[in-house]
C-alpha cells in the first residue's frame, strides 16, 4: 500500500488534544463507569429481583452446610467453621451473580456488527467494556450483600473478619474482576471465529463452579484436585477472595496475588493478541 | 406526476465515461480531506449448501467464497466540501465509509483522511472526525441525550469550557431546546436522530460521516437536519461526507456526486452537471387563456382542431383547458418548444418542470 504525504490537521476550535494526560484518561474511563452506574437505576428492578435470589441460594446453602458439620461432629472443617463457610459462600455469589457478563456482551456486539462502531471512538474497546461492565458489576454486587447480609447475620453470626485486611482482600477482589474480565472477553471474542460461544460459556461457568470454589471452598476439594485448583486462574476469580475475607492468611494473599499477576499478565497479553488479529479481520455483518 | 415515464422518447445518455472525473484532479495537500486511490476489500464469505446434508459438508470442509465489496475506488475530497456518496445497496458504499472511518482494514489501496491512515491511526483520527450511521444509535437508551453529552465530553476529552459552549451552540443549530432532559427512549424518531446528529458533532470534527442520516424521518425533521448541517458547513467549513438514499438529502446539501456502483466510482462530478447531464427530459404544462369560454361548443372536436404536434415532443394530455407535454431538452431546444406552445393557443400558464433526481440516479444505476 502506498502512502501519501502527510497533511497537517488544523487546530479545531472547540477541538482536543491529540495525546491525552493521565488525569484525562482517568476522568474518560471513570465517566463510562459512571453513565452505566446510572443506566443501571433503569433497570433497578430487574437487578433487585436478581439480587433476591441470594436469599433463596443462601438460606439452601445454609441448611445444607449446617447438616454437614452436624454430621461430622466438629466445628471446624479444613479450617473453616460454619460461620466462616456461610460467609464465604455469601461472598462467592456475590462475586458470581454480580460480576458483568462479558463474554456475552462482546460476543454480540461481535455477531451483530456493533462492535465496529465503537471503534470510531477514541477509546481502546477492551478497557472501554472493562470499565462499563465494573459500573454494573458494582451496583449488582451491592444489590446482592443487601439482601445476603441478614440472611448471613441470622445464621452466621457476626463475620470473623479482620478488618485491618479488608483493604488487601478488596485488591485481590479487583484483580480477580480483572482476571474474570479477560477469560470472559476471550470467549467473547471467539466470536469472530465459533460465530456461537454459548458452549464456551457454559465450560468456563462449570470450571468456576468446580475448580473456582464456587460449589464447594477449595479447602474442601480432595488433594490431588486442590493442588492444580489451587494454580489455575478459576479458584483465583471467585475463591481467593472468599477465602481471604474470611480466613485471612498472609501467606496465602502473597501467593494469590502473585498468581493472579501472572495469570493477567500471560492471558491479558493473550488477549491483546487476540483482539488485534480479530479487528484486523473484522468483517461487519449487514455492512 | 413528474416521475411519470414517457415511453415514447428516446433519450440519448452520454456514456460514463463522457463525464468529467473531477475526483482525479489533486487537491494542494492542505486543501484535502479526504484521499482514495485503489481501494480494495474482499471479504471471505463462508458458503453452505442449504439443508442438513449442506450443513454436514460444511463441518469438513469450509467453502469459502470471495466476495469484492470495494474493487477499485478513486476520490477526493476538498476540506469544506458537501460530498453526496451514493449508490445503490450493495454497491460498496458502507463498506468504503468503513475503511475511511478507520473500522475495516482494506484489502488494497490507500486513503487519507485529514492526512491520516485511517486504520493506522484510527484512535488519533477518531478525535477529528465525527460519524452518524443512522441505523445504528450510540445515545445511550434509558438515559437523557445530556447524560450521552457528558459522556462523550469525556471521551473525547473536551474541557468543560469548551464543552458548554459546543453544547449551546449545538442546541440552537439543532433546536434540541426541550430535548437534551428527556431520556432518549421517550423522544420521537426525529427528535432522537437530531440528538444522534449534534452528538457526534460535540467534539468539533474537521469531517463528518453521514449514512442515511435521516432515514425514516418526516419532512419536517429532514429539513432541521439538513438546515443545521448546512451552518455547520458554512460556520466551521465542517467537511460532509453523505451516504442517502434521500436524493432530497442530496440536492439540498451537497454541491458534488460520487455514485459507486460494483465497488467502483461510475460518476463523480458536480450536482449541477449530473442534472444537466442526466435530467433532461422536461416537462411542459400549459393552461390556455380560452379554456372555460370554449367549453359549451364541443370541446372534442376543437381540442382535435388545434392539436398540438412538433417533432421530438409528445403530448401527454391534451384538453380544452390545456395540456401537457414532455421532450428532451437536448434534441429540442425548450425556446423552441415555448414559442411553438404560445403560437397555438394564448395562454395563461405555463410551468417547466424537471424530473425528480431519481430519475437520474436510476438511470445510471441501471447502466
Amino acid at each position: 500500500m502506498d502512502q501519501f504525504a502527510r497533511a497537517p490537521v488544523d487546530s479545531v476550535d472547540g477541538g482536543v488534544p491529540q495525546v491525552g494526560t493521565a488525569a484525562k484518561v482517568f476522568l474518560k474511563y471513570g465517566s463510562i463507569l459512571y453513565i452505566n452506574l446510572k443506566n443501571q437505576l433503569a433497570y433497578v428492578w430487574d437487578a433487585l429481583g436478581r439480587a433476591f435470589f441470594i436469599v433463596v441460594i443462601l438460606y439452601i446453602f445454609v441448611q445444607l452446610w449446617t447438616a454437614v458439620y452436624a454430621s461430622q461432629g466438629s466445628a471446624v472443617i479444613a479450617g473453616l467453621s460454619l460461620a466462616a463457610t456461610i460467609w464465604y459462600f455469601l461472598v462467592a455469589e456475590m462475586i458470581e451473580l454480580g460480576k458483568f457478563r462479558h463474554d456475552v456482551r462482546i460476543s454480540s456486539e461481535v455477531k451483530d456488527g456493533s462492535i465496529a462502531y465503537a471503534l470510531v471512538r477514541p477509546y481502546h474497546y477492551l478497557v472501554y467494556h472493562f470499565f462499563n461492565g465494573l459500573g454494573e458489576t458494582v451496583m449488582r454486587m451491592g444489590l446482592v450483600l443487601g439482601f445476603g447480609l441478614p440472611v448471613a447475620l441470622y445464621y452466621g453470626g457476626v463475620p470473623p473478619i479482620q478488618w485491618a485486611t479488608v483493604p488487601l482482600v478488596l485488591l485481590v477482589l479487583g484483580l480477580a474482576l480483572l482476571l474474570d474480565f479477560i477469560m470472559a472477553s476471550a470467549i467473547g471474542l471467539l466470536a469472530f471465529v465459533t460465530e456461537e460461544t454459548a458452549s464456551f460459556r457454559l465450560i468456563y461457568q462449570k470450571l468456576i463452579f468446580i475448580l473456582g470454589g464456587l460449589l464447594l471452598p477449595l479447602d474442601f476439594l480432595p488433594d490431588w484436585l486442590q493442588g492444580p485448583a489451587r494454580i489455575l486462574p478459576f479458584g483465583l476469580v471467585t475463591y481467593a477472595p472468599a477465602k481471604l475475607l474470611v480466613a485471612f492468611d498472609m501467606t496465602q494473599c502473597l501467593q494469590v496475588l502473585g498468581l493472579q499477576a501472572v495469570w493477567i499478565t500471560a492471558l491479558g497479553t493473550g488477549l491483546l493478541l487476540q483482539y488485534n488479529w480479530a479487528v484486523r479481520r473484522l468483517a461487519v455483518n449487514g455492512g | 406526476m413528474q416521475s411519470e415515464i414517457v415511453h415514447d422518447i428516446e433519450i440519448a445518455v452520454p456514456a460514463v465515461g463522457d463525464v468529467p472525473a473531477v475526483g482525479a484532479e489533486e487537491y494542494d495537500a492542505h486543501e484535502t480531506a479526504v484521499r482514495v486511490r485503489g481501494l480494495r476489500k474482499v471479504f471471505q464469505v463462508k458458503h453452505k449448501a442449504p439443508g442438513l446434508r449442506g450443513s454436514l459438508a460444511a463441518l469438513w470442509q469450509t467453502q469459502t467464497q470471495t466476495v469484492l465489496a470495494v474493487e477499485d475506488v478513486n476520490f477526493a475530497m476538498r476540506k469544506g466540501e458537501m460530498l453526496a456518496f451514493i449508490g445503490p445497496n450493495g454497491a460498496g458504499k458502507s463498506t468504503t465509509i468503513k475503511m475511511l472511518t478507520g473500522i475495516l482494514y482494506p484489502s488494497g489501496g490507500a486513503a487519507t483522511v485529514l492526512g491520516y491512515t485511517p486504520w493506522q491511526e484510527r484512535r488519533q483520527l477518531a478525535y477529528h472526525i465525527g460519524s452518524v450511521f443512522g441505523q445504528k444509535p450510540q445515545l445511550w437508551y434509558h438515559l437523557p441525550a445530556e447524560d450521552t453529552f457528558q459522556l462523550f465530553a469525556r471521551i473525547y476529552e473536551l474541557d468543560m469550557v469548551q464543552f458548554r459552549r459546543r453544547r449551546g451552540f449545538l442546541v440552537e443549530a439543532f433546536q434540541l431546546h426541550d430535548l437534551l432532559n428527556i431520556p432518549v427512549r421517550k423522544l420521537s424518531l426525529g427528535q432522537r436522530m437530531k440528538c444522534e446528529i449534534a452528538a457526534s458533532l460535540l467534539h468539533g470534527p474537521r469531517i463528518v460521516f453521514l449514512d442515511e442520516p435521516t432515514i425514516g424521518l418526516d419532512v419536517i425533521a429532514k429539513q432541521q437536519i439538513r438546515e443545521a448541517i448546512r451552518t455547520l458547513n458554512q460556520e466551521e467549513g465542517t467537511t460532509i461526507f453523505l451516504t442517502s438514499h434521500d436524493t432530497g438529502d442530496m440536492e439540498s446539501l451537497c454541491d458534488r456526486v460520487v455514485i459507486i456502483n460494483h465497488g467502483r466510482v461510475i460518476f463523480d462530478a458536480g450536482m449541477a452537471e449530473l442534472k444537466r447531464r442526466y435530467l433532461r427530459r422536461k416537462v411542459i404544462e400549459v393552461h390556455f387563456a380560452d379554456g372555460d369560454a370554449s367549453l359549451g361548443d364541443g370541446v372534442g372536436s376543437r381540442a382535435e382542431a388545434t392539436a398540438f404536434a412538433m417533432p421530438g415532443v409528445s403530448v401527454l394530455q391534451q384538453d380544452a383547458f390545456g395540456m401537457r407535454l414532455a421532450f428532451d431538452s437536448y434534441r429540442v431546444p425548450v425556446d423552441s418548444v415555448l414559442q411553438a406552445v404560445i403560437a397555438t393557443r394564448p395562454c395563461t400558464d405555463i410551468t417547466v418542470t424537471d424530473p425528480p433526481l431519481e430519475e437520474a440516479i436510476r438511470r445510471i444505476y441501471s447502466e
